[in-house]
């Protein structure tokens, strides 16, 4: 009998693949698209048609904070169910590395976000009609929208590799990201010399400079950190079953 | 193939298996048998590197468990008690993520799958949805998905649990076929299952191994080895003490009145006939009985508790 291991590579997308077929199988990757598209459609009406302003600016931290909320419905699934549903035990006893496993399902929530994504092309369309956008702009914020979906599905994960229960993943992935969102909001209310802690946890301030057009090494380094932080607990979480 | 050495799994106050070593071979099909919560499951999970042990050791093929889990996981076949399958996924889909992620080469797996289904008896359900599977049906993918990469050790964890039976007899047939090139190891509460299956029984009560052999041997371990058992017509009276004067006889218990008891070697037969013949009596049975797993597994069990 001959022994076999499938290579690191090729089990992480055997469990993406998976895991993307099985969303797109289940309602929820559909309600998810569905209440994006719906809210990021009344911020675009609501900002760009009322301000008259041709760019994405003015909504790109309306459409993150959609994100923060609307995220968690798909990444509350990806272990909590499978642990509800005895499936982990499959992939915890086949001879796949947690880094594949967790990368892998990380990197499926990625693709739903780049379909998301494609789905918002209408808006800078429409606004090719009616003004002069700035290519460059566009394409900064829409990779500034990309690493808030890195960063939000690394903390989904992370909060669904937690618990058993759906739910508890989903509010917990929102309880885990709302500080950063709520320090955005709290600026306003702190004398200036507070405002720099808060900035520097706020995704909001680290949008910004991709509004603008610029690609902010500081501002990738942040978003890529928080990817990765949460992606290393989501394996620390897995891993510290070994030693239970 | 499988050598623990003081296993022991404690979840808080609650001990599932206590100080659990064995060795077990290359082949042959062994079985797991204890009263339900006797830690089975437990153990096998921690086989397969599902549940991390407490304290002890567990090596697979010279692999470690703990220390190298992946190459032991590449050894292991595994069907849990409930099959963990996705339900928005057909047979063929599955089977094809299993081989995928069990590292089944790309060229092969398309006859694998073929394979593995007509194995299971599977063959044209491949198109199926997993939700809309029978218990029986699931119980099959569930086995096939655990041997689709030919694995030297397979893990069955109640593979028969809620078979009709009319499906239980190919799948025995099938896990004793299976159990001819590999180590197949498989619990159960069924005692006639064990009984009729495996070559070893390994026998658990409340995370102990109590008992650790073939039917016979742990017949033997608890006094109950063979006996015949001597039906005669009507004498009301106590024969006992006439029989226990044969030959090779080593002892006689009246059950009820005409019925017989009587432990000894294998002379024991003609020598009753012939006493019988002898005196008058009439002999309505003679029949030589071993105890079945039953009373043995009472035997150990109750001893136990």
């Amino acid at each position: 009998m001959k022994v076999q291991r499938p290579g690191a590579i090729a089990a992480t997308c055997a469990i993406s693949r998976k895991e993307l077929r099985v969303l797109f199988l289940s309602p929820l990757a559909w309600v998810f698209l569905a209440s994006f598209l719906f809210l990021s459609g009344v911020f675009f009406y609501l900002g760009i048609v009322m301000s008259g302003e041709a760019s994405l600016r003015s909504m790109l931290a309306n459409l993150a904070v959609t994100l923060l909320f609307c995220l968690p419905m798909v990444t509350m699934r990806t272990l909590a169910l499978e642990r509800r549903s005895g499936t982990l035990e499959l992939l915890l006893t086949a001879p796949v590395p947690l880094e594949s496993l967790i990368v892998g399902k990380w990197l499926a929530v990625m693709a739903l976000c780049l379909v998301l994504l494609a789905l918002t092309a209408p808006f800078p369309v429409v606004l090719a009609q009616f003004g002069d956008p700035d290519p460059g702009v566009l394409l900064t914020s829409y990779l500034g929208l990309l690493a808030c979906c890195g960063a939000f599905s690394a903390a989904g994960l992370f909060a669904s590799s937690l618990t058993q229960d759906q739910m508890v993943a989903g509010v917990g992935a929102v309880l885990l990201l709302l500080p950063s969102w709520l320090a955005s909001v709290a600026r306003d209310l702190v004398p200036v010399a507070a405002r720099q802690p808060l900035d520097h946890l706020s995704f909001v301030e680290h949008l910004r400079s991709f509004a603008r057009g610029v690609i902010d090494t500081g501002d990738v380094a942040w978003f890529g950190g928080v990817t990765f932080l949460f992606l290393f607990l989501t394996w620390r979480s897995l891993e510290s079953r070994r030693w239970r | 193939m499988i050598e623990t050495h003081d296993l022991t799994k404690r979840f808080g106050p609650v001990l599932a298996v206590d100080t659990l070593s064995v060795e077990i071979g290359a082949s042959g099909l062994v079985g797991f048998l204890g009263p339900n919560g006797a830690g089975k499951t437990t153990t096998m999970r921690m086989l397969t590197g599902f549940l991390p042990m407490t304290s002890g050791t567990a090596v697979i093929s010279g692999f470690d468990v703990f220390e190298a889990p992946l190459e032991v996981k590449a050894r292991v076949g595994y069907l849990p008690e409930a099959p963990p399958l996705y339900p928005e996924l057909t047979v063929g889909e599955f089977l094809r993520f299993v081989a995928e992620i069990r590292g089944v080469e790309p060229g092969r797996r398309s006859h694998r799958i073929g394979e593995v289904m007509e194995q299971v008896g599977l063959s044209g359900w491949e198109g199926r949805l997993l939700s809309s599977l029978s218990k029986g049906f699931r119980q099959r993918v569930g086995l096939a998905q655990a041997i689709i990469h030919d694995p030297p050790l397979l893990i069955l964890d109640e593979p028969t649990s809620g078979l009709d039976p009319a499906q239980l007899v190919p799948i025995r047939r099938l896990i004793r076929e299976l159990a001819s090139e590999r180590l197949v190891l498989l619990s159960t509460h069924v005692l006639s299952e064990v009984e009729s299956l495996c070559d070893r029984i390994l026998l658990i009560d409340r995370g102990r191994l109590l008992a650790d052999g073939s039917v016979a041997e742990l017949a033997e371990g608890v006094g109950a080895g063979p006996w015949v058992e001597l039906v005669l017509d009507a004498p009301a009276e106590d024969l006992s003490v006439r029989i226990a004067e044969l030959e090779g006889v080593e002892t006689v218990e009246q059950l009820e009145p005409g019925r017989y008891r009587i432990r000894g070697g294998w002379g024991v037969e003609p020598a009753l006939g012939a006493l019988a013949g002898a005196h008058g009596w009439r002999i309505r049975s003679l029949v030589r009985r071993r105890p079945s797993l039953q009373e043995v597994f009472i035997a150990l069990v109750g001893a136990e508790s």
